[in-house]
This record gives structure tokens, C-alpha cells and sequence, in this order.
């Protein structure tokens, strides 16, 4: 066989092939003849194989039966720890390089830690005896290697579900084997985790991750300090918020870091449809975290609890509050171990039944909100740390616009990002770096997931504040009173300013009030959402005033941002004016109110973190301002109109001669305008013309036009404007004028008297 | 002929193995069939239990005469299926026996092949005639068979083990979890390697 051994001058490839049925257990690598020879090995010799994935195993190298060359086919039965689970369904090939023939001494001592298996039923503690002689027959015959785990084969019965090589004597290394007359200890200690365990990135969550932290580290490594204060370690965490702000990503981080095991369950995959049997399954998990934790400091994760657990009491409720009835023994039972940590979570902490939430079941309860601006920061960071950005992408500038979404959002926000560099980028296929043209276009079909469901939310056309002619002193004041606060917070903070609330716009019809607003959230990256009295109306009592507060919930999630409130007249009444009973509109009014100008939040919409100092930019990022339209500001209630609630009450006047000439222009910068048309002399005629009377006249000019021209039409003359001057009448006049500008007096009277 | 000589001193304990192989295996059959009845009465026992459990002695007239009648009868129940459970102690110890000795013969024959490994060559280990398989092949049944013997003991002490005078529902399903246990291996996998050698033990 010794000349042979040089016939492979290249390295040759072996496929590897899926074990045989009957193989599997054996611990056998079947190789060729010519494989056989190239390593010198003999039936049942040892050898170890260096897996492509950086693992190894060993096995006792046997003949395949076929005598075929060029394949191999291996039972990884001992393998290196990260291998041993998921090698079975390895494919492709190894070099002959990878095998190597190793000594096989045999061992006179092994030590062991065993895995044991979770067994079903009967608990307790097991005897050390029947776990020894399973180790025994496990490992009888076998070539081991330090280092590795033995598996045992699934079907098979017994106590152990897989053996670490801790050491031996003579030291298993590279390999040794185990012979009837080999002794076997157990190991006290578990092998140090070698590998490092993947990190599990977690990006702004820290205040939450630390109070899972100690709950979890407490008993861990104060055991002792504990039982001398005669107290008992908090064991249940409630983790409530939003769908998608990783929750349960939380707990898998701090589990993995702290070395626990994690048992985790979602509830509606434990209701049973027999009475009773969601009980049973419940009971079951109980039991089977008590089992892990007397092993290990474990972790049980309760998913959407509120499937389980809802609030009891109501008619048809009697399957539910018995599996909720268990549930509180069961957590009131574990206090005889202090392993088991209960974490639950759910995004309707108030769908809960009260019982639940107490000390001593639900210790601590941590409130993860939408992440603020500099959570979404950290997230970024956390989840572009592998990607290939470019130097280019402002993380900060992303976080900014990200307004609203969570962590769930942001990964899917890279990903389409990274998804887009791929596909678009031709010239560098090799290495794609993202850049920020890629985060813009994933920007554009990534909707944040808490605005899915978001009553008034709306696709706005983006308007620039160039595109409204005229109003310049409207623009500024628009800009400083909403803008402004959301652009440059410390500057307000510096100049000691409260946040302003809200801002009423008022004034003729057709005077570009909503246009404004589009611009306005075009310009400001902040959450939008418009109102109108189609959302808000409903025929059942309650429901009304319910979407309203849901508006400003949803919209106070998504800081910063604007809720805007067209033709509010409408959606509010007046309580001043309206003599009639209490109808829908008063109460609606009165929520908007207490939105307003509450006295606080709910608990469940806490956000970032509540303890240290709040930076200014948090303070103004978790402002929602409300903006308001109306073109009959004399029939709002007088309590709306006061300072902290809508606080700036701007006036839009109709275009003066300047303003309709820019609006003018505005209007006919798409058209074919003639040589002779004059816009300053057209400005100057239409006094009383609001900005879409301009609109329909430019239109209606360009339509004559047509008319008389047929469809050749090239060009609007001035003699068309003035014709269609004729037959459009301004939709406004004197005496409106005067009304609005005299309660625009009024407004300055009644503060002046307030003084 | 110097050059054949370990193979032939292989062969040679190969031949002598196999014999005890088959003797085993007849013990080894014969034990299992003598444990079913064993274990369809220790079943029996269990439905009596259960039964004797759910019946209410005081409702039934003749049987109220009798003080403490449900205790005697479940002390009595109680001994026989120990008295069963002796029995099947003493078969799975016979099933032990078959297990070491097959497995010390099979040790003796590897540690043979081991000592001529380097001598006996790769094709020679894989040289088979019409009457003869190969050494390899059949060093390979050898271990598979004791693996089978090993894991087979294995889960027959396993699933006795588990007998719990509690668990009523477990011991009258013994007889089917025991068959279960012979279905699951492959069964003929003595019987066919003890034929295919049939004309290599003859030569």
C-alpha cells in the first residue's frame, strides 16, 4: 500500500454522501480503497476529519462496501460542540487533506459532563449510577477526542442525551479509545463554553435589557447575599410595547449573555380545544422549565400573554379564567426554585387580567415604546455594523427620518437598502457597498409597521413651500412656530421656550390654508396624520371620541409629528355657542381638549428611557403638534383658542397684488404663454380673487384658448385671459374681507382684556 | 503462504466466532419468547388492578362482608407482579450474558485483526470468493451485531426500568412496547449475517 500513497499528486476531492440508514450510530467513515491506502489506515482505525464549517470529528474509518473511490460518507456522531447538532444534512466535498490518521490509545479514565435528556413525565432528581452506565454504553468502543460531543443517537432510550470530553487519562488527544476497562467519571463543572456564543446585536434597549440583566444575574452570583437577607429574588418581568420594538430579541440577547437557557413559548400555541387542555399544556411548560432550571438558570418566555391571560370576570369567560387561575398558581408555585425567571410580553398590557400584574408575579413591568431618535441611532448602528456602507450614509440624518419606526422596521429599511445596492449597482458586483441614494430608495417603499394601522394617515404629494406664490410672512410664521421646534430644539431650549402646542390657520376659502400644510410636511421629516370628519364619525356612541384619542395615541407613538385638523369647524363644536344638549361634537371637542392639554400620558405609551435627564432633543421629538384649519374660526370654542392649546392663531389673507402675481406665475409656469401677456397688469384686475379663483382662471384661459384655436393651439394670449376675466367672478368680497379682519381685531381685544 | 498467514489466523477466529454467535442467538430468541407470557401476565395484573381500583366495595353486597378487602386483594396483586417482575429480572440477566459473551467474541476478533492489521493489506481485507465474503464485510457484521445485541439489551432494561406500580396504563401496554422494541431492529440482521456466512463457516 506504501507506493501508493504518492498517487495523489493533487489533493482529490471526495464527495460527501448521505449516511446509510444502518450506519447511523456506528461512528463509521466509509471511505475507498484508494482512500484507505493514501491514509495507511486499516479497518476501524481512527481518524479525524476537519470539517469544511471549521469543526472536526472522528471516526473509525471504514471500507465502503461498494469499494468505490472518490466518496465518502461519515457519521459525525463525535464531533467538535458547534458540528455535532446539524452535520447530517452536510453536503459537498472534502480533501483527502482534511482526513488525517491519528493514534488511538486506549484511555484507563474519562471524564464526562453529561447532557441529560428532558424526560416527559417523572421528575427528580437523577440517580448518578444510571447516568454513569448510560455513559458507559455510549461510549463503549468508541475513538473520542477531547473537546467533542458524543451524541446519542435519537431514538435511543436512556438518561443521557450527549457526553462532553472534558479529559482522560492518557489525554484523548488527538483521540483515544474507550474500552470496557476504561473508568469513567462525571464532571462537576461544565465544560467552559469554548466558542464564543454569537452575539445577538441589540441596539437601544439598554434600560430594558438591564433590569432583565440583573433579575437574571441576581441569584446567579449573589446566591448566598440573598438568602442572608431573607429575601426572595424578583422572578416575573412584564415586557410591554408595540409589535416589532424587540421584545423578544431583548430576551434572546440577554439570555444567550448571561449563559441561561431560554424556554420559550408562545401562548396561543398552548390553547387546546378540549376544556381543560390548555391548562394541561400549560402545566406542562411549567414543569419543563423547572426541569431545565434545576440544571441551569432558565428562562421561561411567555409570548403574547394576553392570548392566555385576559382579563376574567366577563360572561362566556369561564375556559379563560381557569387557564388564568393556573397560571397565577403556577407562577405563585415556582418560588421553590429561584432559576425560573418568568418573562411575558404583550402589546396590550391592559388586555391583562389585574391578578397577574403584582409583586411576586409579575414583578417588574418594563414599558419598550417606539424607539426615540437616538434609540433609532443605536439601532442603525447595530444593524449596519456588517454591512458594507459607504462613508457617505449619515446615520443620524437616517434616524431622523425614520420617524416612527421600530426595530423590526429598521432591519427591513437595511435590508431593502442592501437588497437595492445589490441589484442596481453594476460597476462594482464584486463589492457592494450601500450607499445613501439606496437607504433613499428603501426609504420610499418601507412603511413604518406602527402606521399601518393608523386611522388618517396619508400619502402626501410633496409640496414645496416655493410652490405656494405669495404669503411670505404666512411661510415664516408657519416655519417658526411648527418647524422651527422640531428642526432646532436646543435653540428653543436655550431661549427658554415651552413647546408650542398647536397652531390655528384661518381665513377666506381658497386661500392655500391646506396647501400649506402640505408643505409644511413636506419640509418637516415628522409623522403626518390628517383628520377629517369622515375618520372620526360613527354612529355608535363613544366612537367618535375613541378613533380621536386613538389619532393622538398612535401619533404620539411616532414623535415627532403633526396631526392636522381640516376644516375643524366642522368636526367641533362649539359648547359657547351651541345651545343645544351634548352632542357628538362637544365631546369630541372636549378629547381633543384633554389631548391637548392632558394631565399625562398612559403608562403604556412610555417611551425611551424615563430615569436620567432627558436631552433637549428627546424633549422636543416627543412633541406632537396639531394644526388646525378652518375659514370660520367664529364658531370654535373659546377654550381651544386659548394659549396652550392651539397657541398661535395665524391669519391667511387673500393674496394682495404681489401675492396674486407669484401666484400667477405659479400657475402658468406649465402653460405656452403669448409675448403680449402681461401677469402684473392681470394681478392688478383681480382684486377680491382668492389663489384658486387665480387657479381656475389661468385655466380657464388656457381652455379658451383651445376653443378658439382648435387643437393647434400654441400659445395663451392675454386677450384670453382678460375674455375669461369676464365670465370668472372672485369668490370673495368686500364684506367677507371685512368680517374675517374684524375678528381678527376681535381676537387682539379679547386677549388684551384676558390681560 | 508466510504472506497469507495473518489473514488465514483472521479467518481463523472468524470462523470460530460465528459458531458462538449463532448459539447466542438461539438463547438470546428463546429468552424472548419465554418473557412475553411474563409480560402478558404482569399486563393482566395491571387490568385486575385497575379494575379492582374502580370498583367501590362497599356498593357491592356479598363483597361487604369482607373488612379490608381492597387492601388484601391489591397487597396480593401487588406481590404476584413482583413475583413476575423476579422472573423478568432473571431473563433480562440471561439477555446480559448473551450480550457480554457475544460481545467479549467479538473483541477477541477484532483485537486479532488489529494485532495483523498491518500486515494484512487493503485488497486482501476486501478479497471476497463465492464462498467466502470478504474480511471486511464480515468484520463489520460482527460489530453491527453486537451493536444490535447492546442496544436491543438496552432498551428491553430501559422500558422494565420503567415500571411503575402507579402507571397501570404503562404496564398493560408492556407486551406491545416490548414486540415494538424487536420490530424496531432490524430483526433478521443475525439470521441474515449468520447465512451469509453459512459457506465460509463450512470451508
Amino acid at each position: 500500500m506504501a507506493p501508493d500513497s504518492g498517487s495523489f499528486p493533487e489533493e482529490p476531492l471526495l464527495k460527501v454522501l448521505p449516511l446509510d440508514a444502518r450506519d447511523r450510530g456506528t461512528q463509521r467513515c466509509r471511505l475507498g480503497p484508494a482512500a484507505f491506502r493514501a491514509l495507511g489506515a486499516h479497518l476501524g482505525s481512527a481518524v479525524k476529519i476537519s470539517l469544511p464549517d471549521g469543526g472536526s470529528c472522528v471516526c473509525a474509518a471504514w471500507l465502503r462496501r461498494d469499494g468505490a473511490d472518490g466518496f465518502v460518507q461519515l457519521d459525525p456522531q463525535c464531533a467538535s460542540p458547534g458540528t455535532a447538532v446539524g452535520a447530517s444534512g452536510f453536503r459537498g466535498s472534502l480533501s483527502l487533506r482534511s482526513l488525517r490518521l491519528v493514534s488511538c490509545p486506549s484511555l484507563r479514565l474519562l471524564t464526562v459532563w453529561p447532557v441529560l435528556r428532558e424526560r416527559a413525565g417523572a421528575p427528580g432528581a437523577l440517580n448518578p449510577a444510571a447516568v454513569l452506565e448510560a455513559a458507559q454504553e455510549l461510549l463503549r468502543n468508541r475513538p473520542i477526542s477531547r473537546g467533542h460531543v458524543v451524541a446519542a443517537p435519537p431514538g435511543a432510550p436512556g438518561p443521557v442525551a450527549a457526553l462532553h470530553i472534558v479529559s482522560g487519562a492518557p489525554s484523548p488527544d488527538p483521540a483515544g479509545l474507550v474500552t470496557p476497562r476504561t473508568r469513567i467519571s462525571l464532571s462537576g463543572v461544565p465544560p467552559s463554553e469554548a466558542e464564543p456564543q454569537p452575539e445577538v446585536p441589540l441596539g437601544g434597549l439598554s434600560e430594558a435589557a438591564d433590569s432583565l440583566r440583573e433579575l437574571l444575574h441576581l441569584p446567579l452570583r449573589y446566591p448566598r447575599t440573598l438568602a442572608a437577607l431573607g429575601l426572595a429574588v424578583p422572578r416575573g418581568v412584564l415586557l410591554a410595547g408595540p409589535p416589532g420594538v424587540g421584545k423578544t430579541q431583548l430576551v434572546r440577547a440577554v439570555v444567550r449573555e448571561a449563559g441561561a437557557e431560554l424556554l420559550a413559548v408562545s401562548a396561543p400555541a398552548l390553547q387546546g380545544a378540549r376544556p381543560g387542555e390548555t391548562e394541561e399544556n400549560v402545566r406542562q411548560v411549567f414543569e419543563r422549565a423547572r426541569e431545565l432550571a434545576s440544571r441551569r438558570p432558565t428562562l421561561l418566555f411567555l409570548d403574547e400573554v394576553d392570548a392566555l391571560c385576559p382579563r376574567r370576570g366577563g360572561p362566556h369567560r369561564a375556559a379563560e379564567s381557569r387557564v388564568v387561575a393556573q397560571v397565577l398558581t403556577l407562577l405563585d408555585g415556582i418560588s421553590g426554585d429561584r432559576e425560573v425567571v418568568v418573562v411575558a410580553s404583550t402589546n396590550r398590557p391592559d388586555a391583562l387580567d389585574p391578578a397577574l400584574r403584582r409583586p411576586g408575579r409579575f414583578d417588574r413591568e418594563v414599558v419598550i415604546g417606539t424607539p426615540t431618535l437616538k434609540q433609532r441611532k443605536a439601532i442603525l448602528q447595530v444593524i449596519t455594523s456588517k454591512m458594507p456602507i459607504s462613508s457617505q450614509v449619515d446615520l443620524s440624518l437616517l434616524a431622523e427620518m425614520t420617524v416612527g419606526y421600530v426595530g423590526a422596521d429598521l432591519t427591513a429599511l437595511c435590508r431593502e437598502a442592501a437588497l437595492h445596492a445589490l441589484l442596481h449597482s453594476e460597476k462594482n458586483k464584486d463589492n457592494p457597498a450601500v450607499d445613501e441614494a439606496d437607504f433613499l430608495e428603501a426609504f420610499k417603499k418601507i412603511q413604518p409597521s406602527s402606521f399601518r394601522s393608523i386611522v388618517g394617515l396619508m400619502d402626501i404629494k410633496p409640496v414645496g413651500w416655493e410652490q405656494i406664490g405669495g404669503l411670505e410672512d404666512v411661510k415664516l410664521k408657519l416655519k417658526q412656530s411648527i418647524e422651527w421646534p422640531l428642526k432646532f430644539p436646543q435653540e428653543f431650549v436655550r431661549m427658554g421656550l415651552t413647546q408650542p402646542k398647536g397652531v390655528l390657520l384661518y381665513g377666506p376659502p381658497g386661500c392655500a390654508k391646506t396647501t400649506l400644510v402640505r408643505a409644511l410636511a413636506t419640509s418637516c421629516h415628522c409623522s403626518f396624520v390628517s383628520v377629517s370628519g369622515a375618520d372620526l364619525f360613527s354612529p355608535f356612541v363613544g366612537d367618535s371620541e375613541k378613533v380621536l384619542s386613538q389619532v393622538f395615541r398612535q401619533a404620539r407613538a411616532n414623535t415627532p409629528a403633526i396631526v392636522f385638523l381640516d376644516e375643524i369647524d366642522s368636526i367641533l363644536g362649539s359648547r359657547s355657542i351651541s345651545k343645544t344638549e351634548c352632542n357628538v361634537q362637544e365631546r369630541v371637542l372636549s378629547v381633543l381638549l384633554n389631548e391637548l392639554d392632558g394631565v399625562g400620558l398612559k403608562t403604556i405609551e412610555r417611551r425611551g428611557s424615563k430615569s436620567d435627564q432627558q436631552e433637549f432633543q428627546e424633549v422636543f421629538n416627543r412633541n406632537v403638534m396639531i394644526v388646525a384649519a378652518t375659514n370660520r374660526p367664529d364658531v370654535l370654542d373659546d377654550a381651544l383658542l386659548r394659549p396652550g392649546r392651539l397657541d398661535k392663531i395665524i391669519y391667511i389673507p387673500p393674496p394682495d397684488e404681489k401675492g396674486r402675481l407669484s401666484i400667477l406665475k405659479v400657475c402658468t409656469k406649465n402653460m405656452p404663454m403669448g409675448p403680449d401677456v402681461s401677469l402684473e397688469n392681470l394681478a392688478a384686475e383681480t382684486c377680491f380673487f382668492s389663489g384658486a379663483d387665480l387657479g381656475n382662471l389661468c385655466k380657464e384661459a388656457a381652455l379658451l384658448a383651445l376653443q378658439e384655436n382648435g387643437l393647434e393651439a400654441t400659445t395663451v394670449k392675454q386677450e384670453h385671459f382678460l375674455k375669461s376675466l369676464k365670465t370668472v367672478k372672485p369668490s370673495l368680497s368686500h364684506k367677507d374681507l371685512t368680517l374675517y379682519e374684524n375678528l381678527f381685531q376681535k381676537q387682539g381685544f379679547s386677549n388684551l382684556e384676558d390681560i | 503462504m508466510t504472506q497469507d498467514q495473518p489473514l488465514l489466523a483472521v479467518h481463523e477466529a472468524l470462523r470460530k466466532c460465528f459458531p458462538v454467535v449463532e448459539e447466542q442467538q438461539g438463547l438470546w430468541q428463546s429468552t424472548l419468547r419465554d418473557s412475553q407470557p411474563l409480560l402478558a401476565s404482569l399486563s393482566n395484573l395491571a387490568e385486575q388492578l385497575q379494575a379492582a381500583h374502580n370498583l367501590r366495595f362497599g356498593d357491592v353486597p356479598p363483597l361487604r362482608a369482607f373488612p379490608d378487602l381492597k387492601e388484601r386483594l391489591r397487597r396480593k396483586q401487588l406481590a404476584a407482579g413482583d413475583t413476575v417482575l423476579d422472573k423478568l429480572g432473571e431473563r433480562l440477566a440471561t439477555l446480559l450474558k448473551v450480550r457480554d459473551t457475544v460481545s467479549r467474541h467479538v473483541e477477541q476478533v477484532l483485537e486479532i485483526y488489529e494485532q495483523h492489521a498491518d500486515s494484512i493489506g487493503i485488497d486482501a481485507v476486501l478479497q471476497a470468493s463465492v464462498v467466502s465474503p470478504s474480511v471486511a464485510d464480515m468484520l463489520e457484521w460482527l460489530q453491527d451485531i453486537e451493536r444490535h445485541y447492546r442496544n436491543s439489551y438496552l432498551k428491553r432494561k430501559y422500558l422494565l426500568s420503567s415500571i411503575q406500580w402507579g402507571d397501570l396504563a404503562n404496564i398493560q401496554a408492556l407486551p406491545k412496547a416490548w414486540d415494538q422494541i424487536s420490530e424496531d431492529e432490524h430483526q433478521s440482521l443475525v439470521q441474515d449475517t449468520l447465512l451469509n456466512v453459512s459457506f465460509f463457516l463450512e470451508e
